[in-house]
């Protein structure tokens, strides 16, 4: 434990963490020393314990930070030089200790300790078969499944839908204007109550479902659920629906497809301040150019466009995979985002009404 | 020097102090503390940086924190969050129209106002109820929060419980995160007034106080993630059920002496672990029963009837007695009520 440097340790820890994707910054670092300082991490098993404490924020955190850290102390020690010849003799040691005992037992055991030595220093071809290293039955798929946005900033971004009215109960109060009243008045009589605000956005989220959509569904259930309920949105001011592919005459009112709705009854409530959101991968995910499937989505764009303006379209496929399949020919005629962050916020720019630069 | 002023927490429910704070638990907390949670609440100390309790309903995320605060000595002050709740409710609230209706009423009574020269000493007791309370001080209409009584402290810190933050807005912990740092302070708009943690400082004899409060927060993550900024700032234990034979025993050990109330016999409470435990790991629950309702159900079993149940019989039973108390949703209470 001569070699143990748990400053450079937790250095070296800091960066690998960062690269897999733990958010950490110099204060952590910093905290870590300070730590460190207090008696925290006297041994490496202490350093692991308290540097598990101090970073790892879930506990798929810290069943990733164990292999990590594993390899951090096995790259100490194969980097300092020095250190080799110390090992070397420690199996001696064992074997003289353990050769008393094996006088009272039976012989195979120091034969076995002596193979073992000799095969050290001997060059030996490489085992063919991969090391056993069972795996880990935590869910770690969270973090590393292909994850374009979570659901928390979803209904962080919902928040920038909004359209406040004052039509709300009579319950806030104003206390500027109740000092202001009772000083005009020269007497208090009651406070002064002004409307609570309500968001009065409407919201029209139209869901592709099935298909290419499939591996996606969670996320266009996570954003369903967030602008329901998670948002600054009335629900009844919500109204989803979903399509296969393409909305034609009829979508429908539940995500299996089964209660149909014709889309003319959809629109007919839709005045110019309803914002519509439209979630399909536009057959990016296939790469498939159909000319079929982009008539039919012209015309059924066309048709909105009679309604409203505040169309965006959100494609759960990155845009690099956008080019040469019917996505790219839709992303003309609609504004189009990919869904992350920047995407859904951007979308949320345009169905608001702000930084509308229509194509037409 | 510091190392010997350091507030340490062991775990074993015998208050460190003979003269705790006049806000600090009366009652002892029983508390089965882990080695490594032991590890997590010194950490938070001595950093003095939030320490978030995750985990299942009913494994003790919130009784630490009065354990804490009765071992140590400290007054604790609880915040439990709502949906409604704004950072700021912790600091402080200020009751504005309470200041008009006085300057109104005193207009009509013609009380001779209190002279502005003594706020100073009507600053001691200010957690208390004005009677007296002068228009004319804008001090005498502010409330403190947990947070804020925490910060005010002077000779010792506190030890603030921010229950279920979870709950509250999505800005909340953003907002929170602001005051829980450097450099450990926030004002009062309405009185001017900056309120600041006292630290370090030194007494009269030369000892350092640090009186930033201990956080502890709990967390059910029903509503998904907290905001990466904060989780960087806090320490993370995840609190787990202790699924163990030996724990359990433990748990129920120091509850009844604690308690000072007689535990139920012995193989009572070794065929009720073994009966729970059973059911815990056998799977298939929808929600799984915390070491409060075992300790409830125990209890049950030992004081509910004249007579504790019967140790054999509960072994052999089909049905599970008391599982109203262990079985919160419909699907786990009806896959053990087969043989009722």
């Amino acid at each position: 434990m001569s070699s143990f440097n748990p400053q450079e340790l937790i250095t070296r820890a800091l960066i690998r963490l960062r690269q897999s994707g733990f958010q950490l910054g110099v204060s952590e670092l910093l905290a870590a020393r300070q730590a460190l300082e207090g008696g925290f991490g006297e041994t490496p098993e202490e350093l692991a314990q308290t540097l598990k404490i101090l970073w790892c924020h879930s506990p798929s955190q810290q069943s990733q930070f164990d292999p990590i850290w594993e390899s951090l102390q096995v790259d100490s020690t194969s980097k300092q030089p020095e250190k080799t010849p110390h090992k070397k003799p420690k199996p001696e040691t064992h074997q003289e200790s353990m050769e008393k005992p094996p006088e009272i037992s039976s012989s195979p055991p120091p034969q076995d300790a002596v193979t073992e030595v000799k095969s050290e220093p001997e060059l030996s071809s490489l085992p063919i078969r991969a090391p056993f290293t069972p795996a880990k039955t935590e869910d770690t798929s969270a973090l590393q499944a292909y994850y374009p946005m979570n659901r928390r900033s979803m209904s962080y971004i919902w928040r920038y839908l909004r359209r406040p009215v004052g039509d709300g109960p009579l319950n806030v109060l104003d206390v500027d204007a109740t000092i202001e009243q009772a000083t005009r008045q020269g007497f208090y009589l009651a406070p002064v109550y002004r409307r609570q605000e309500r968001n009065n956005a409407h919201l029209l989220l139209l869901l592709d479902q099935n298909g290419s959509m499939n591996p996606f569904h969670r996320f266009t259930r996570d954003l369903v659920e967030t602008a329901l309920y998670e948002s600054d949105l009335q629900p009844e001011k919500v109204d989803v629906f979903y399509f296969h592919n393409v909305p034609a005459t009829s979508v429908y009112k539940d995500l299996y497809l089964t209660e149909p709705i014709a889309l003319q009854t959809v629109l007919a409530a839709c005045d110019d301040r309803t914002s519509i959101l439209i979630v399909s991968d536009a057959g990016a995910a296939r790469g498939y150019r159909e000319l079929k499937r982009i008539r039919a989505t012209t015309s059924f764009l066309f048709q909105l466009k009679r309604h409203t303006s505040l169309i965006a379209w959100l494609n759960p496929m990155p845009k690099e995979r956008w080019i040469g399949s019917s996505a790219e020919i839709i992303a003309n005629l609609v504004q189009m985002y990919q869904m992350d962050n920047n995407g859904l916020s951007n979308a949320i720019d345009i169905v608001r009404g702000q930084h509308l630069h229509s194509p037409f | 020097m510091l190392a010997n002023q350091r507030l340490e927490f062991t775990g074993n429910s015998n208050p460190q102090l003979e003269n705790p704070h006049q806000d600090s638990p009366t009652h002892p907390e029983p508390y089965v503390i882990s080695p490594e949670l032991k590890k997590a609440v010194n950490l938070a100390i001595y950093l003095r940086r939030p320490l978030l309790l995750e985990g299942d309903a009913g494994c003790g995320k919130t009784r630490l924190a009065s354990a804490v605060a009765y071992e140590l000595g400290l007054p604790l002050y609880r915040w439990d969050v709502r949906s409604t709740t704004k950072a700021q409710d912790g600091l402080y609230e200020y009751n504005a129209i309470l200041r008009l209706h006085d300057v109104q009423t005193q207009n009509v009574v013609q009380q001779p106002p209190v002279a502005p020269g003594n706020a100073a000493e009507t600053d001691k007791d200010e957690d208390e109820e004005r009677v007296n309370r002068n228009p004319a001080n804008s001090k005498h209409y502010r409330k403190f929060g947990a947070l804020g009584k925490a910060f005010k402290l002077k000779s010792c810190p506190a030890v603030v419980l921010i229950d279920e933050i979870d709950k509250a807005d999505l800005d909340f912990p953003n907002d929170l995160l602001t005051v829980l740092d450097e450099p450990w302070e926030f004002k009062i708009k309405e009185t001017g007034e900056t309120i600041r943690a006292t630290y370090p400082r030194k007494d009269a004899k030369d000892n350092v106080i640090d009186c930033r409060p201990i956080v502890i927060i709990t967390s059910n993550k029903e509503k998904g993630n907290l905001p990466a900024p904060f989780l960087r700032r806090c320490l993370y234990y995840y609190v787990d059920f202790p699924n163990d034979k030996k724990q359990l025993q433990e748990i129920i050990e120091k509850h009844y002496k604690i308690r000072e109330k007689t535990p139920p016999p012995s193989a009572l409470v070794e065929n009720a672990i073994d009966r729970f435990l059973s059911v815990w790991n056998e799977g298939g629950l929808f929600k799984k029963p915390g070491t409060s309702e075992f300790l409830d159900w125990l209890k049950a079993l030992h004081t509910f009837e004249p007579k504790p149940y019967n140790a054999a019989k509960l072994k052999k039973d089909e049905s599970l007695p008391y599982r109203e108390l262990l079985f919160k949703l419909q699907q786990d209470w009806k896959k053990y009520a087969k043989a009722s």
